[in-house]
Order: structure tokens, then sequence, then C-alpha cells
């Protein structure tokens, strides 16, 4: 057990009428992982932020090891050794690797070059971690797993004792998951503290040493690793039980296409796609598997008549629902949950009452209100109808979203990472309605990064790498997690010969 | 924003304490007694009829053009041509009392009018076809084309359009009694504030009730949310930025034919870019727009009487201005800030 280096002392942290963290009293040590677990808005980020000095706490105090007088803001955090990894990263996609260091770096000199010692410093941290990663690469053409590892780069490069991860794995494949995890524990072998933040039992359980659970601001128990199960460690965090129950698919029983995709080719900023063909049955669920960032996006956004197709056809029960030129005026008649509800799927300025009724409110009808027992049903807090949607947290936005989509009869679902940044219970009502929709006739396209979900409940799974649909397996019992991730990664030959 | 609508009183007589503090400043720095300019400042805005008359004569074209910004602004778009905007309409409205001078009052007005609001529209609707079909930044574009209008104008009446009968002095023939916008008798208060006025109301009732209003608030809100639902937005950006462009050019012609006769190069006293700012300040809502433009008149009045009288620089009317508008955003900032930061 190493030495202490900070430690909250019944520290309360209050916005308005919100309590986000009540009384927490925790030890931040050296040499070890701390994992923070907790469901969204249980406090967990906010806890964290309260150290790094993004605020001073309502009260209580928090005694960082070498600092008598309390930290005043991050650049303070930053200068006693204190540095965080935002689930945003803070970096500049247009500047190579190299030059994003070495604005994060503190010592910078005013000349900088190639050669010069700055240079040499900032990078071998680099070249420790991910030796593959081209300090010359601009960022925007890396990975998001890279991009990961060059901003935890810039928090190591200020010599940090405490390292505070913020959803590290959210946004990664479980391959740069792993890599992540090996990461994690190296760290707190060469003795620095890792805080880690997550909602994900994978990460606890694969690098924690010390867990602390979070519910409703408060936390409710510290255990070191080994002495709870992981059961036990999600009773907790739910305060309930809760088993996570995927219906196993059913065989579609009328094979009869409604979501139809032709040739389609599209394009847009930094990826094509390329002449993918798929057909999705009436209540039949296909699942898209692939590595973040293998055209995902683009395919969702021209199945929901988003981005314009460059050839072929998006058809729903026969009639044409892609756009085929930017201007065109169409709407999409799909259920459809976007990646990133804040940005593509809500107007922050509108009610949320409204921006269940968006449909009617484009199509200029009145809305009658009868929208709102959705609010109710999806559980979305605060459910208020006449609330900002620009005031709800991003989980809650999500829920919003899942309410208008799947809140009525669709033909047809497409929903792209649908459970991000959920918490159990809520990626189960999405999960639930979702599949309720198939069993109602609607043809379900869902598009996750979850393998596991995928296997338990779609009927096909289809990967797409580089843009196309390399593979389209049917999920007959024999499927298997390594399968698909082979075929995701662009191994599928080798595989197969083994 | 939101102090300010929790605390609208507040925040305004703190922008009023701080403008006046810094305008009674302002003229001791010029050597002059303070209070009594200030207070001379009042008697000019608003002190008899002529004043008054002075006042709302001011006031026409800053609200025409604050509504001309405000229409694009409710869609997200920021214009910065009403003074191209307001050109544009004079030419083409000018042109036309100069094709067929001879049209009783009552053809020729509301042609003239149809016109002006015809160049001022089809000014709003380049930008605005630059910005849906091409993705061009419609601010850049307005301003640039400012240039253009502006020096077409002087080209026009220092050339083709300059009347024989003036001895030189660029300007156009004087409108006939025909083409004279109809005023209130003996000041000159015209028909341009009730159409500014009329339009202002007329605009409120269109953004905020109804079927369109809930659509544009869809695409400002989130465009591609609207487009996802078959909102058009290049449909829209094209329709605001036309119409904004035709209630600017209803004031380049206004202030042709009612207040100075004739065109000539001085017709805008940077009117387009007074109007931006009230349009900012009223957060593109009309009705918040009609009290501000008056009171910006009053002070563009006042202080054109002030430098008459006494003898304060001609760039005073100006710098009253800036005063004014950097107090009014400057005080419900500070105010807000200064509410977060005793909230924590």
């Amino acid at each position: 057990m190493g030495e202490v280096l900070a430690r909250f002392d019944a520290v309360t942290m209050q916005f308005g009428d919100l309590v986000a963290v009540d009384k927490a009293s925790l030890e931040i040590r050296s040499g070890e992982v701390l994992a923070v677990l907790g469901e969204n808005g249980a406090g967990k980020s906010t806890l964290m932020k309260l150290l790094y000095g993004v605020f001073p706490p309502t009260d209580g105090t928090i005694v960082v090891e070498g600092c008598p007088d309390g930290i005043s803001g991050p650049a303070e955090a930053l200068r006693q050794g204190i540095g965080m990894v935002f689930q945003h990263f803070s970096q500049l996609p247009a500047l190579s690797v190299r030059d994003n260091l070495l604005l994060a770096w503190p010592k910078t000199p005013f000349w900088k070059s190639r050669r010069n010692r700055a240079t040499g410093d900032v990078l071998s941290k680099l070249r420790d971690m991910a030796p593959a990663i081209d300090p010359d690469t601009p960022v925007h053409d890396l990975s998001v797993g890279e991009q990961q590892i060059v901003e935890l780069v810039k928090v190591l490069n200020i010599q940090a004792r405490i390292v505070i991860l913020d959803e590290p794995t959210s946004v990664l494949t479980p391959a740069e998951t792993d890599r992540l995890h090996g990461f994690i524990c190296q760290l707190a072998a060469d003795g620095v503290a890792v805080v880690l933040i997550t909602h994900k039992l994978r990460d606890v359980e694969a690098c924690a040493d010390r867990i602390a659970v979070m519910r409703r601001g408060a936390i409710v128990d510290v255990s070191y690793r080994g002495e709870r199960s992981m059961q036990e460690i999600v009773t907790l965090m739910m305060g309930k039980t809760v088993d996570r129950k995927l219906p196993s698919p059913q065989p579609a029983t009328n094979p009869v296409d409604r979501l139809v995709l032709q040739y389609v080719s599209a394009q847009a900023a930094g990826m094509r796609l390329r002449d993918i063909s798929l057909a999705v049955g009436r209540g039949e669920v296909v699942g898209v598997a692939g590595v973040a960032g293998n055209g995902q996006t683009l395919l969702a956004e021209v199945v929901a008549g988003i981005q314009p197709v460059t050839y072929g056809e998006v058809l729903l029960d026969g009639e044409r629902i892609g756009r085929r030129r930017p201007g065109e005026t169409l709407s999409t008649p799909l259920g459809y949950i976007p990646e990133q509800p804040r940005e593509n799927a809500t107007v922050e300025q509108l009610s949320l009452a409204d921006n269940l009724a968006l449909r009617d409110l484009a199509e200029g009808n009145r809305t009658d209100g009868s929208t709102s027992d959705l609010l109710c049903r999806f559980n979305v807090n605060p459910p208020v109808p006449d609330k900002r949607a620009g005031t709800l947290s991003g989980g809650n936005l999500q829920k919003l979203v899942s309410a208008r989509e799947l809140g009525t009869p669709r033909p047809a679902i497409l929903a792209c990472y649908p459970t991000m940044g959920l918490d159990l219970a809520a990626i189960e009502l999405v999960y639930e309605h979702m599949f309720a929709q198939a069993a109602a006739g609607a043809a379900v396209l869902w598009i996750s990064e979850d393998l596991d979900d995928l296997l338990a409940a779609a009927h096909r799974i289809a990967v797409i790498r580089e843009g196309a649909i390399v593979a389209l397996e049917t999920n007959d019992g024999t499927l298997t997690r390594d399968r698909i991730g082979a075929l995701m990664a662009g191994m599928a030959s080798v595989s197969e010969a083994a | 924003m939101s102090t300010v609508m929790r605390f609208p009183l507040l925040a305004s007589v703190l922008t009023a304490a701080c403008f006046l503090a810094l305008a009674a400043a302002f003229f001791a720095a010029l050597g002059k007694p303070p209070f009594e300019m200030l207070s001379s400042l009042v008697v000019y805005a608003l002190g008899d009829a002529y004043s008054i008359s002075q006042t709302f004569a001011k006031m026409t074209p800053i609200l025409l053009c604050a509504l001309a910004v405000a229409v694009p602004g409710r869609l997200g778009l920021i214009s910065v041509g009403a003074e191209g905007q307001l050109h544009a309409g004079a030419i083409l409205g000018t042109g036309l009392v100069l094709l067929a001078p001879e049209l009783p009052g009552v053809v020729l007005i509301p042609l003239m009018l149809i016109a002006a609001a015809i160049g001022g529209g089809l000014y709003g609707w380049v930008p605005g076809m630059l910005r849906a079909r091409l993705d061009v930044n419609e601010t850049i574009v307005t301003l640039l084309m400012n240039y253009v209008s502006v020096l077409l104008v002087s080209a026009l009446v220092f050339g083709p359009w300059r009347d024989p009968a003036s001895q030189g002095w660029p300007a156009t023939m004087k409108f006939p009694q025909g083409a004279v916008l109809p005023a209130v008798p003996d000041t000159r208060i015209h028909l341009g504030l009730l159409v500014g006025v009329l339009l202002a109301v007329g605009l409120h009732l269109f953004f905020n009730h109804g079927k369109w209003a809930q659509k544009i608030r869809i695409l400002a809100g989130n465009r591609k949310v609207g487009e996802m639902f078959g909102l058009s937005y290049a449909f829209w950006v094209v329709a605001l930025m036309s119409v904004g462009g035709a209630i600017a050019g209803i004031a380049g012609i206004a202030e042709v034919s009612a207040i100075q006769g004739r065109l000539q190069p001085t017709i805008s006293l940077g009117y387009g870019l007074t109007g931006f700012l009230v349009a900012w300040l009223a957060r593109h809502q009309p009705l918040v727009i009609l009290p501000i433009s008056l009171f910006v008149g009053a002070l563009v009045a006042g202080s054109d009487a002030l430098q008459l009288f006494a003898k304060v620089p001609a760039a005073s009317a100006v710098i009253m201005q800036g005063l004014l508008f950097a107090t009014a955003l400057a005080v419900p900032g500070l105010l807000a800030r200064w509410r977060t930061y005793r909230d924590r």
C-alpha cells in the first residue's frame, strides 16, 4: 500500500439545488489504481474535478500531499502533479502529435525544432507507451484510441503523481481497451496514483486495486480487489439487483425484406462507403459491428437520409428513403437514434415536449401534449415537459431521443450506439423497446460496439470495415466474439485458416 | 442571457447608470460641463416638436435596418449587409422614379417602395444563395457587398444620374412631389416609420406563432435535425436573407424620398451598422427593437444638435453611440458573471 497523496474529507458539492457530491471521504494512494464506479450522474466526474480544481467544494476539505493551501485551479493542479484526461479530448486536430504534446508542456521553449531537447523530452513517454504512433502525424489522422494515448502522454509529461482518467474506455474498441488497461497497470506499478472513473465493470475487473462505488453523489462503499464479487458491486452501484436479460434471437418468422440497401456508395469528410448491399427483414434485428471510424456514422446518416448517396438506393418497403443530392428535402420515416444526441438528435433551445414532438412541429402540425407520458416511461430526469432540452445531461438526452424514436410504432429502427453513455437500467429499457419494435414487425438495423450484446440479441451480424460490409454472419449460436473480432480487424482469413 | 431575463430591471438600470457616467466623463474630458451637456442632450432629443420630429426621423432607418438584421438572425445567420441593402434599395427605387417621374403619387409611391424592396431583397438573395448552395459565409459576403452598392450610388450620381441642373453637385434631380413619402405635416416623421412599426409587429407574430415559427426555431437550433425531419435549411436561408434585404431596401428609399429628396452619396449615416447593433442588443426580437431604436434615434438626433449648438466635435455622436452599445453589452455580461461568482 502506497503513501496517501490526496484525501477527501466530507466533501460536498452543490450546484443550486442539486447535490452532486454528498459528504464524500476518500483517500488516493500512490502505486494504486482506484476505480470510481457509478451510474450516469452519480457524481464521479464532479468528485474528481474537485480534486483537479475545476471548482472549489461547497463544503469539506481536500488535502493534497505537499500542498497545504489546497488546489486553486487546474493550473495549480498541474503544477502539483495532478493530471486529468477528460472524456472530450483537448487537442488541436490539424497539428501534429509532436506539436500537441509541446503545446501542453509547461517547459516548452519559445523556439522549437525537431532536434532540440524539449522535443526529445516530450516524445520519450510517447515512445515508451506507443512506439507505433508517428509524432509527425496530424492528430485528426489518429484513431480515437491513439488520440487517447496522446492525451494520456500529455498528462504523464508533467510528471503526474496522480492521473485521473474520466471514462477512458467509452470510445475505445475492445483491443484498444485491453491496451489501455495494460498502460494503467504499468502506471500504477511505476508508483503513480491512477484514478479510473468508469461505469464499466470490465474496466474494474481488468485493473482496479481498490473500488469506490458512488450512488447519488455519495460514496456508498470502498473495497479492495477481490473483497466483493462483481454482483455485489453492481448491486451497490444500482441500489437494486440487475441482471441484464436480453431476449435470445427468435428466428424471424416472416422473412419479408423491409429495409433494403442496394449497392449504396457515399462519401463524406475522410470516409467513404463502398457498394453496401444489405436487407433487413420484417421483425429482424441486424447488428453492425466494426472498429469505430470504419464508416458506421456515415452508414447511419445515409440510411437516415441525412447524407446523400453517390450511387445506389436505400429503400423502405420499396420506397426510396435515401437522399440523392444534398439540398433535397426528405423526412426520414425511420426511428433513428444517432450517436451524440446533443448534436445529432435534439434542439437544445426547445423544451422536452417540443423535442419529443419534433416530427409534428417540422411538419407544421400542432402538438397535443400527449407525448409527455413518454418522459416518465423512459425515465427522463427531470420529467418536466417545459424544461429546455439543453439543460439535460448526456444520458438523459439519450433517453429523451430513445423515447421519441422508440416510443411509438415505427416501420424500421436505425440505432447507432443507442446505449452509449447510459447506465445499466437505461440500457435495458432501450433494448426492451428496441426489440419490442422488432417483435411488432419493424426492421431493426443496430450499429453497436458491444459485441456481447450483439451476439446475445441480433439475428444476423454484419461486419463493417473501411466503409464496406466484409461479412454478414447468421447468429446461430456458433458465432463467437473472437470470430467477429477477427473480421473487424481484417484477419478473417487468418482465423479461418487456424 | 439568463441574468438579463431574470433581472431585466436591474440590468437596464445599471446599464443606463453606467452609460450616463461614461457620457459625463466623456464631456468632462472634452472640457465641457458634463451635466449641462447631458441635460441639453435630452432637450435636443425630446425638448420640442422639432426635436421629436428629428428623433423619429433618425429612428426610422435604424428600426428598419435592425429588422433587416433580425430576420436572418432568427435562423442564426449573421448578416452585416443592411448598409449595402439600404443603398441597393435606394438605387432601384430611385431608378423607377427617374424612369417614370410623371406618374401620380398613389401609383408611384407603392411602385417605388416595391422596387426598393426588390433591390434590397436581391442584395440579400445573393449572399443567401451563396450560403445555401455553396456554404459561403454570409457575414463576409454581406460585409463585402456593402462596399459595392455604396460605391455604386456614388458612381451613378457622379455619372449617368447626375442632375444637369445641379451644377456639378453629385446628386440626382429632386424627387417630384408624387414620389415623396407622405409625412406628418411640418415634421420629418414619414410613412417609413409606420411601415417599420407594422413590420416589427408583423415579424413578432410571424416568428413567435404558427407553424413557420416552429420550423425556423428547429432549424435555428439544430440544422441537421431539422433537415432529418424534412425541413429545408436552404429555402429558409434564401427566404430570410431576401426578406431582410427587402426591409433594408425600404429604409434606403425612405431616406432618399422623405429626408434627402434626391439620391446622393450621403443618404445613410451608418444606419446599417447601427441597426446591426440594435438588432443584437434586442436579441433579434422585433418588439424589443422598437424601443431600442427609438432610444438610439433620440441619441443620434440629440448629439447631432449638440454638435451644432454646443460646439462638441462631429465625432461625438458616434462616440456616444459607441459608449451606449459597449455598456449595453458589457454590463449584463458582467452582472451575470458576478452572479455566478456569488452563487458559488
